[in-house]
């Protein structure tokens, strides 16, 4: 299986980059758990895969590698070039250019999920804890997931199995028993009610969020969704309207607390031990080492990353500290709390499981993975635009549940849209079961569709 | 120069020991109190450091040499934490009283500086392992403890003048420190210095840290303030990085000249952080309040948080060694002497401390050891009088001591059953010294032919009278003197009999037989 691997990911026989200009000859001198475990099952890494830098970013401009050309449709003249959405792009680009059957990405905020999304690939971000971020650069480490992309589903199930172990190297691993909690769990609530084997779907119970269709989504992305949905019913599934009524305050959080931690983790990069060094111009100020390391710090970090370094360094300073990285912990914990009051299953981690009644509760959600298809490159990429990308991503992140986002046809445009299949935490499995099934019921359509072409 | 001037001011007054005067103030500020805290660090005697596998290290290993990845902060690297470090607190926190929290955690405290590679240090600003608690010194002071809290050491960095570059060695970047915070209790620079060196002996008995100061194991800062009587305190200010107790005093000393200076001027003191110029004998300005730089603590987002339930502190609890007070308490409670047990614990002073709490071997353990099931007064007197002077006289440290408590117990009891003489014991010990030889005494007064003979019974007595007979027969005139009543003379006869026996002989036993022989065959 040839599987390529996101450049924030370290290897130690290939440069790792995190596509910036601060890390441009770095070699890592170990491998990341994830990729250690690649290769004793016996995965052939074909490479590493452009993103944007250190994460940062929804579009994969952010590079010093360049940005991201979206391959779903061949290029030519007549065609503005696409982005392939960040920050994980080159993992979804190669994907879906079929340059390998698998690539690992990382998503802080939607970076598996948006660029699946827009090249039409599937993209899981799994439950925070269960695969391993030793050896994966911190952006933000309370968020970061190591992710799969793939063509299909299937082949999702069949490589997650491999990552998905405790590690001792990770401090937020989450231990076996705690796992295996969670899968009886799922047992208990789920899957005794819908057989997981079966193609048809009754006694699954899917919720479809309001908030998750904003003034801002393209109209054409919501029809293809519209037709999935009364094909999932047609299967047999009960759709439940829910509500998240903290999603909207979601998006701002997610930015203090990804930036306050980029801000912190960021802070090594000095140019000292490793990585790229500026020296000060004869003329500078020595007097403090920040003053030394500026000079390298400056000409390292691109544009994007500098804007948030300044943003998390504000939010964590003593007079910000609380309204803003308080505060948006405050609203994490909200976010959380949505998701618990809408699942049949309840959340292993949380110190006190809401036990109302599951009658109005749900399995999965889904909605669209992104409010638009892929962007032109060379548009908006400054405009804030760009973060309105994260809105429908955040909020699993926030509470760090499983995601996937499975390709679900095509909007007017011609390109692809996503929809994604959101569980409690530790049920993967089920995000992966149903987005096998979706995934079955779009191919179906589509090759309906496509046969006239 | 100021600096010069105090030097000669202040050091013959430091000297003074002789602290409060008339009207409960220092003789040397006379109508002014001194308020003192400290904030202690204190590096964790864990093998390994407090976030990886890397070993830690003393300043005489080679630079750059107990470094891992992740304590030179290279991406992709997580903080693990070391357990050995909080049981290591946790015996601290039981030895000064103070209250093991259930929960705390673990902040990021940001500062760009060379020999922090993370950009930040993983301290306990929010939430610190214990609360509360206290030290009672021996001079009655009892000085309360506000917190103690786990944090990462720094690196080192040295700064070469000649080449203008700074050198960074980051063997002790990582390492786990207790920060152990006073309060304002004590109210005088020699107060201070009884703190620091009961701290010291606590913390070396629990084998948390070394508390080594000339190594840098053990560093402190002083809060220093002062006042007129039934005012409040004055405003304090910092003095960082004293590096020991004599240092730490006159520092506090200085501060407090200082400030009476300034006040008795009618200026303020200014709340700030200062230096000690160790040569100069005088306090500097680092930087103001105004200038305290933001250190934008952050909750560390990959370490949970620390959860410590009751039965983990219980194990803790009971697995604690003896506090210095306990075991004098209890040494004197077992028959020894002020003398014994001053020696005992005097020679365990300067023991090592043992990584991850294995205590070293020190005297009291080893006294310990071998007074199981006897009489202790005794197993002391053969420490203290016979194995520590023979070790002495071989220049040998009582870690090197190569006598197991096995052996030397065992040669107590051959010496109290009478199997050998307490003479020939003495030759024993001195022979396993010089032999090194592990087997029992018991064995090797066999080899020796050291066995005591019977002072009763009739195993050896034809041995016995066979030296009595010798003996005579060595020195007839003084056998016939003998012979004639002269009974000093029969104790030279006693003399001449323990050389031949080689002090195996029991002496009485052998005046007995030789009074019968010199009475002669009736």
């Amino acid at each position: 299986m040839k599987v390529a691997i996101k450049d924030n990911i370290c290897t130690k026989d290939m440069p790792t980059t995190c596509s910036s200009e601060m890390l441009r000859d770095f070699t890592s001198p170990f491998d990341a758990t994830v990729v250690s475990l690649l290769h004793q099952a016996g995965a052939h890494i074909v490479g590493k895969t452009n993103c944007d830098e250190f994460g940062m970013g929804s579009l994969n401009t952010h590079s010093i590698h360049g940005p991201v050309i979206n391959p779903w449709k061949s290029l030519s003249s007549d065609i503005t070039p696409r982005s392939a959405g960040g920050s994980s792009g080159g993992s979804a680009a190669a994907v879906a250019a079929g340059l390998c059957d698998v690539a690992l990405g990382t998503d802080t905020g939607g970076s598996v999920r948006l660029p699946a999304s827009y090249c039409g690939v599937v993209g899981l971000k799994p439950s925070y804890g269960l695969l391993s971020r030793w050896g994966v650069v911190s952006y933000s480490d309370s968020l970061d997931c190591v992710g799969i992309l793939t063509r299909n589903t299937k082949d999702i199930a069949d490589v997650f199995p491999v990552l998905n172990d405790y590690d001792a190297k990770d401090p937020t691993s989450i231990p076996l028993p705690v796992r295996a909690k969670a899968s009886k769990l799922l047992s208990v609530h789920t899957f005794s009610r819908w057989n997981r084997d079966a193609s048809y779907l009754s006694g699954l119970r899917i919720g479809i969020p309001q908030e998750y269709f904003p003034a801002e989504i393209q109209s054409s992305v919501v029809s293809p969704i519209r037709a999935l949905f009364t094909e999932l019913r047609g299967l047999g599934a009960t759709l439940v309207p829910v509500s998240l009524p903290s999603t909207s305050y979601a998006l701002s959080a997610y930015y203090v607390i990804a930036s306050a931690e980029a801000s912190s983790n960021l802070a090594r990069f000095t140019g000292i031990e490793y990585g790229t060094h500026v020296g000060p111009p004869p003329e500078a100020d020595l007097t403090k080492a920040s003053r030394v390391y500026a000079h390298s710090r400056s000409n390292g970090f691109g544009r994007e990353v500098q804007k948030r370094i300044l943003l998390g360094t504000y939010a964590l300073s003593a007079d910000a500290f609380d309204n803003y990285f308080l505060q948006a912990q405050r609203v994490r914990k909200l976010v959380k709390r949505d998701f618990d009051h809408v699942f049949a299953v309840p959340n292993v981690l949380s110190s006190s499981p809401s036990e109302a009644s599951s009658q109005s509760k749900v399995d999965v959600i889904m909605h669209p993975s992104a409010i638009r298809t892929a962007p032109p490159i060379d548009s908006g990429s400054e405009s804030l635009d760009t973060y309105v990308q994260d809105t429908l991503t955040v909020p699993a992140s926030l509470a760090g549940l499983p995601a996937l986002s499975v390709p679900a046809g095509t909007a007017d445009d011609g390109w692809p849209v996503g929809v994604s299949v959101v569980g409690q935490w530790g049920c993967d499995e089920l995000v992966l079961r149903v987005g096998e099934i979706v995934q079955a019921v779009t191919a179906g359509r589509d090759s309906q569709s496509s046969s006239s072409d | 120069m100021r600096g010069g001037w105090q030097l000669r001011r202040v050091l013959p007054r430091t000297r003074l020991f002789s602290t409060i005067g008339e009207g409960g103030t220092d003789r040397r500020w006379p109508g002014w109190e001194v308020v003192v805290g400290l904030e202690v660090h204190a590096q964790i005697k864990s093998r390994s450091k407090l976030f990886s596998d890397s070993l830690t290290s003393d300043p005489s290993e080679s630079h750059n040499t107990c470094v891992s990845p992740y304590d030179a902060a290279f991406p992709g690297t997580l903080p693990k934490l070391n357990s050995k470090c909080v049981d290591l607190t946790l015996r601290t926190a039981i030895a000064l009283n103070s209250q093991i929290q259930r929960r705390s955690a673990f902040d990021r405290k940001h500062y760009f500086y060379a020999d922090i590679p993370a950009g930040y240090q993983i301290t306990q600003h929010y939430a610190p392992v214990a609360m509360g608690g206290h030290l009672d010194l021996e001079t009655g002071r009892l000085v309360r403890i506000k917190q103690i809290q786990i944090e990462q050491d720094t690196g080192k960095s040295t700064f070469d003048a000649r080449r203008r570059v700074s050198m960074i060695d980051l063997n002790r970047a990582g390492t786990g420190l207790m920060e152990i915070v006073s309060e304002p209790d004590m109210r005088s620079p020699e107060e201070a210095g009884v703190y620091l060196r009961t701290l010291q002996s606590i913390l070396r008995s629990v084998g948390s840290s070394d508390g080594n100061m000339e190594q840098g194991s053990l560093r402190c800062d002083v809060n220093v303030s002062v006042n007129r009587p039934g005012e409040p305190s004055g405003t304090r200010c910092e003095v960082k990085n004293l590096n020991s107790v004599k240092f730490m005093q006159v520092a506090i000393a200085c501060e407090v000249f200082r400030q009476i200076e300034l006040l008795e001027k009618g200026e303020a003191v200014q709340q700030e952080t200062r230096g000690f110029d160790e040569a100069g004998a005088r306090t500097f300005s680092l930087r103001s309040k105004e200038d305290a730089p933001d250190y934008r603590y952050m909750p560390d987002p990959n370490l949970p948080l620390l959860l410590l339930d009751q039965s983990y502190v219980d194990r803790i609890r009971s697995t604690m060694p003896e506090l210095p007070g306990e075991t004098r308490a209890r040494l004197l409670k077992q028959g020894l002497t002020v003398r014994d047990v001053d020696v005992l614990t005097s020679v365990d002073a300067g023991r090592e401390v043992g990584f991850d709490g294995q205590l070293g071997e020190g005297a009291v353990v080893y006294f310990d050891a071998v007074a199981i099931g006897r009489n202790p007064k005794i197993v002391v007197n053969w420490i203290t009088q016979d194995l520590l002077g023979q070790l002495a006289a071989r220049n040998l440290t009582f870690k090197e001591n190569p006598i197991s408590t096995q052996q030397l117990g065992d040669l107590v009891d051959i010496v109290q059953n009478g199997s050998i003489t307490g003479t020939s014991a003495k030759t024993l010990l001195r022979h396993m010294l010089d032999q090194r030889s592990a087997a029992l005494p018991s064995e090797l007064a066999r080899e020796m032919s050291l066995f005591a003979l019977p002072a009763d019974g009739d195993s050896g007595s034809s041995e016995l009278e066979q030296w009595c007979r010798d003996a005579m027969a060595a020195v007839p005139a003084e056998t016939a003197a003998a012979k004639k009543g002269h009974s000093g003379v029969i104790n030279r006869l006693v003399g001449r009999v323990m050389k031949m026996s080689r002090g195996r002989a029991n002496a009485l036993k052998a005046k007995e037989v030789l009074q019968s022989m010199l009475r002669g065959p009736d």
